[in-house]
């Protein structure tokens, strides 16, 4: 194992820290830190990655709990959106870095008591209620409770955490973390009040209370209720769980085992979906003892949106995924218990909006599947009719809010999955800090905070080109027998201390700016020769955009052409091989990343 | 007058399908590149020969199909022990795992299957054995010893086919039967268990896996007994020199994820062999081929099947326009009672 080179004193003796909004480097940002962009949280991944490897894995989790309030949650079940966009993971460089898993080991190994960094506002007399206790609506409560305001959450479940909590299974997230998290995360004087539903029924409390009694009201209350399953023939219109006690639709499944209820399934289940609760689904009726477990999707594997380990390790439970197959209808026996379900074969068409495939029946195709359960998880749908206030909604009935995140109601707010419908968990996150921000600048008047890149020289490279060879690290995971006859045990265990500083050197710091002085430059070339990708480039031009950015480098093809040597940081991979090949030292290293100031 | 550039096909894989198709291309595109990657260390060998290993037949020249002059001779540029990292179809470019960037015009995807291993199964890897490979017989061959005992789990027809020259050659078998057993058959219950039958009769000791509740964990074997023991959910266990999965093919298209081909299990073809993408064919069995009989996807198995794919791949690139018809018996039969004949066992 190669050693991290040692920063720390680096950094000790680095210079002043500029503050830019200059549009280059916002640009530069935005385009070169490719997960931090895919993730809708904004995660500074590089910087918290670049902790972990020098064992700060306390100011790892704060560089996380700045963009994401639960992060050794979300270390277990992020769907991961970052490390599909990991430079690491692009052509010819190999695999993603273990992003995921990396944030939990910065959750795991912080030490117990570690200091949070949580940049207080003065109190502002303002009270807001959230309605959910949901991702959206504790991440917005954090963010708005650190503002100064005052802050209620209604909750209408018995615990916090929402589809934390009552959907996602404990064998892929531990009740303590959740609970854990949930609380530092709430307990900046946050109210939260379970079991206090907000509605129209007795007992409720009306929206319309709501405004009344506090300034302003987010409706954060998620996507809960099940889409029906659209079927053809006799059961055109019919809900096949109305009819037939074997058929179950998944989400309120889940949440009945998690509110503590029992649930039975039999010998052979089927599931009907491709998500996180489809295979949620399949992998607690493995847990409840069915013989076969089958999940049954409209595409095919490539296509389900889930990472690829989470199905691997569906599969070492015995469950088996079909593809292109869409039910059309069910078939009971005499009794009117499950005997089969009706599907036809589908071919694969284009691109649904959202990067999605289309399935395209193909007619007289149809077949029948035995199973004797039937579980549906094809996707949910918001429900709106406990609001007593009217509010516009848009096409898909969901309700409608503006550009400053407001719906058409004075005061009232809306976020996470309640406005755009089923995402992830940590898109509603992300939704829920946007939310928290745009009440803030309504309640105060003003925006109070801004974005802008900050920049940080750095003295030498931060990495080896050694690292660049290093492989992902595999999750290890509970013995297959321990998994399924336990229920409940957590089946990715984690890394360990060395794996967790081998994964984190993979990455490539692409926070990182390396750029060449062109006018101490001596186009020798010897950069050119030791980088081990086409990552430097002699340019005759770089289109300058309208709004001052840099666009395409226009590349040289004679000498007498040009007019700079250009690092393309689109290539490079931080390998820092330029940097300590330079005989005049013009190359520079900066830090760049987004930060958060006041407005004065 | 400026004539066009000669095309360059590109292959990927050197079995069956992927000989062919460079065979055929040859013939009829004499001036043609063309590129054949492949990642084995060998060219072109007959892999159902290899059971022939134990029959004392281990230079690998003796598993050639084409001498190593046939590939200069006809100018097909071979590339041995190359991954394919990805394909970029908007480019027409390929990205060999040293991040070499391959330019084609045509691309065949005929880089087979590999040997599948039930993911519950995975954590056992390196206690389990393969058969896909030259190499890969040569290392069975010299962990069993004279008489030794082979255990198959699953027994797909590529595993019994190595069961008959095991028993042949004086080494005993033991037979983990599940759901794979005689893949890719279709065998009803009863055709199974009459099959069963006579593999006993022919010296195959089988062990239900079903019955014995699957297969808990593998280990390796104590000292002074077989290398390998496999424990069953039951709590029986049995020991065996060699421990070796059969459990069919899995087709090897993880490089073309992200191409832009339709993929489900292999890549999906119409009946012309052409893929979602029009430079982008496929041949053997990595590929899924509409069947408008069964109303579904299917692969279609065995070397006849494979051989006319590939030559079909390289006759519709070069100019013809025609659609994939199953060449191969895909029937088993059983003998007089004592012997069990597969088609997929024959080889010309």
């Amino acid at each position: 194992m190669s050693a991290v080179p040692e920063s720390i004193e680096a950094r000790r003796e680095t210079p002043s820290v500029a503050y830019s909004e200059d549009p280059r480097d916002v640009d530069w940002v935005g385009k070169n830190i490719p997960c931090q962009t895919a993730c809708p949280a904004g995660t500074n991944i590089p910087a918290y990655i670049r902790a972990i490897a020098e064992g700060r894995h306390g100011e790892a989790y704060e560089i996380n709990r700045e963009a994401n309030v639960l992060p050794g949650v979300l270390g277990r079940i992020c769907s991961r959106p970052c490390e599909s966009a990991c430079r690491h993971g692009w052509p010819g460089n190999g695999e993603p870095v273990a992003i995921c898993h990396l944030k939990r080991s910065a959750a795991d190994y912080k030490h117990a008591g570690h200091r949070i960094t949580e940049r207080l506002y003065a109190p502002t007399a303002k009270r807001v209620a959230i309605v959910g206790a949901g991702p959206a609506g504790v991440a917005a409560a954090h963010d708005l409770s650190v503002l100064g305001h005052d802050v209620t959450i209604f909750e209408r479940e018995a615990g916090s955490g929402g589809m934390l909590r009552y959907g996602i299974p404990e064998f892929r997230l531990p009740r303590d973390i959740l609970d854990f998290e949930l609380h530092n995360a709430l307990r900046l004087g946050v109210e939260l009040r379970l079991s206090a539903g907000v509605g129209k029924e007795p007992g409720e409390t009306p929206v319309s209370a709501l405004l009344r009694d506090y300034d302003c009201v987010l409706l954060a209350a998620g996507c809960m209720a099940p889409l029906p399953l659209p079927l053809e023939g006799d059961w055109k219109g019919k809900d096949p769980a109305d009819v037939c006690k074997d058929v179950v639709h998944g989400l309120p499944f889940l949440m009945a085992l998690h509110r503590g209820e029992t649930r039975k399934v039999r010998r052979r289940v089927a599931v009907v979906g491709a998500g996180f609760t489809a295979l949620d689904c399949a992998r607690v009726a493995v847990r409840l003892g069915a013989e076969e477990v089958t999940i049954h999707i409209r595409t095919a594997e490539e296509y389900i949106p889930v990472p690829k380990e989470e199905i691997f390790e569906a599969k070492r439970e015995g469950i088996r995924i079909k593809g292109l197959r869409t039910p059309v209808g069910v078939v009971l026996d005499e009794k009117g218990r499950m005997k089969g379900i009706k599907f036809v074969q589908n071919r694969l068409g284009g691109w649904r909006e959202g990067g999605r495939r289309l399935a395209i029946p193909i007619e007289g195709s149809e077949f029948v599947d035995p199973c004797d359960t039937m579980l549906i998880a094809i996707g949910q749908k918001t429900v709106n009719d406990f609001l007593d206030v009217k509010v516009e909604l848009d096409r898909w009935q969901n309700v409608r809010t503006g550009e400053a995140g407001m719906t058409s109601v004075k005061g009232l707010f809306a976020a996470g999955d309640f406005v755009t419908g089923p995402t992830t968990v940590i898109e509603a996150i992300g939704r829920g800090r946007k939310a928290a921000a745009q009440i803030d600048t309504w309640l105060m008047g003003h925006p109070r905070r801004k974005k802008v890149v900050r920049i940080h020289p750095v003295a030498q490279p931060l990495r080896e080109r050694a690292f660049d060879f290093i492989g992902r690290q595999e999750m290890p995971t509970a013995a297959l027998h321990d998994r399924v006859h336990s229920g409940t045990l957590e089946v990715e265990t984690g890394f360990d201390q060395p794996h967790t500083g081998e994964e984190s050197k993979r990455c490539y710091l692409c926070n990182l700016r390396y750029q060449i002085d062109v006018d101490r430059c001596i186009y020798c070339r010897a950069c050119i020769e030791v980088a081990p990708r086409a990552c430097i480039k002699l340019v005759s031009g770089v289109e300058v955009l309208e709004n001052g950015t840099y666009g395409k480098l226009t590349e040289a093809k004679e000498w007498n052409q040009v007019g700079a040597i250009w690092i393309d940081n689109n290539e490079c991979i931080r390998c820092g091989a330029c940097f300590k090949a330079c005989p005049v030292n013009c190359i520079s290293i900066t830090r760049n990343e987004f930060a958060e100031v006041d407005i004065a | 007058m400026k004539t066009a550039a000669p095309r360059h096909h590109v292959i990927v894989g050197s079995g069956v399908a992927g000989a062919q198709a460079a065979r055929t291309l040859r013939a009829r595109e004499p001036e043609a590149r063309i590129s054949m990657l492949t990642l084995a260390s060998l060219p072109f060998y007959n892999r159902y020969d290899l059971p022939q290993v134990f029959r004392g037949r281990q230079d690998w020249h003796q598993f050639l199909v084409d001498p190593p002059e046939y590939y200069t001779e006809n100018r097909i540029e071979l590339r041995r022990c190359t991954q394919v990292a990805n394909v970029d179809s908007q480019r027409k470019v390929i990205t060999l795992g040293h991040n070499e960037e391959m330019h084609y015009d045509t691309l065949v995807v005929a880089s087979g299957g590999r040997s599948y291993l039930p993911e519950e199964l995975s954590e056992f890897r390196h206690l389990l054995d393969g058969f896909g490979s030259y190499e890969q017989a040569m290392v069975v061959r010299r962990k069993v010893p004279e008489g030794g005992t082979v255990m198959l789990l699953g027994g797909d027809m590529i595993g019994l086919d190595l069961a008959r020259t095991l028993l042949d050659t004086g080494h005993k078998v033991v037979l983990v039967t599940d759901e794979h057993t005689f893949w890719p058959h279709q065998v009803t219950d009863d055709e199974k268990k009459e099959l069963l039958t006579v593999l006993e009769r022919m010296g195959v000791e089988i062990i239900a896996g079903d019955c014995e509740g699957g297969i808990d964990a593998i280990q390796e074997g104590a000292k002074g007994l077989p290398a390998r023991r496999v424990i069953f959910g039951g709590g029986r266990d049995r020991y065996a020199d060699v421990i070796m999965p059969f459990y069919g093919l899995h087709p090897s298209v993880e490089f073309m994820l992200g191409s832009g081909v339709d993929i489900e299990r292999g890549l999906l073809v119409k009946k012309s062999l052409r893929t979602t993408n029009d430079a982008i064919w496929a041949a053997g069995d990595v590929c899924q081929i509409w069947s408008d009989e069964e109303k579904r996807y299917r692969f279609y198995y065995g070397w006849k099947n494979v051989r006319a794919m590939g030559e079909l791949a390289a006759r519709n690139i070069t100019g013809e326009d025609e659609a994939f018809e199953p060449t191969q018996d895909e029937s088993l039969h059983i003998h007089d009672g004592v012997t069990i004949h597969s088609p997929f066992w024959e080889y010309a």
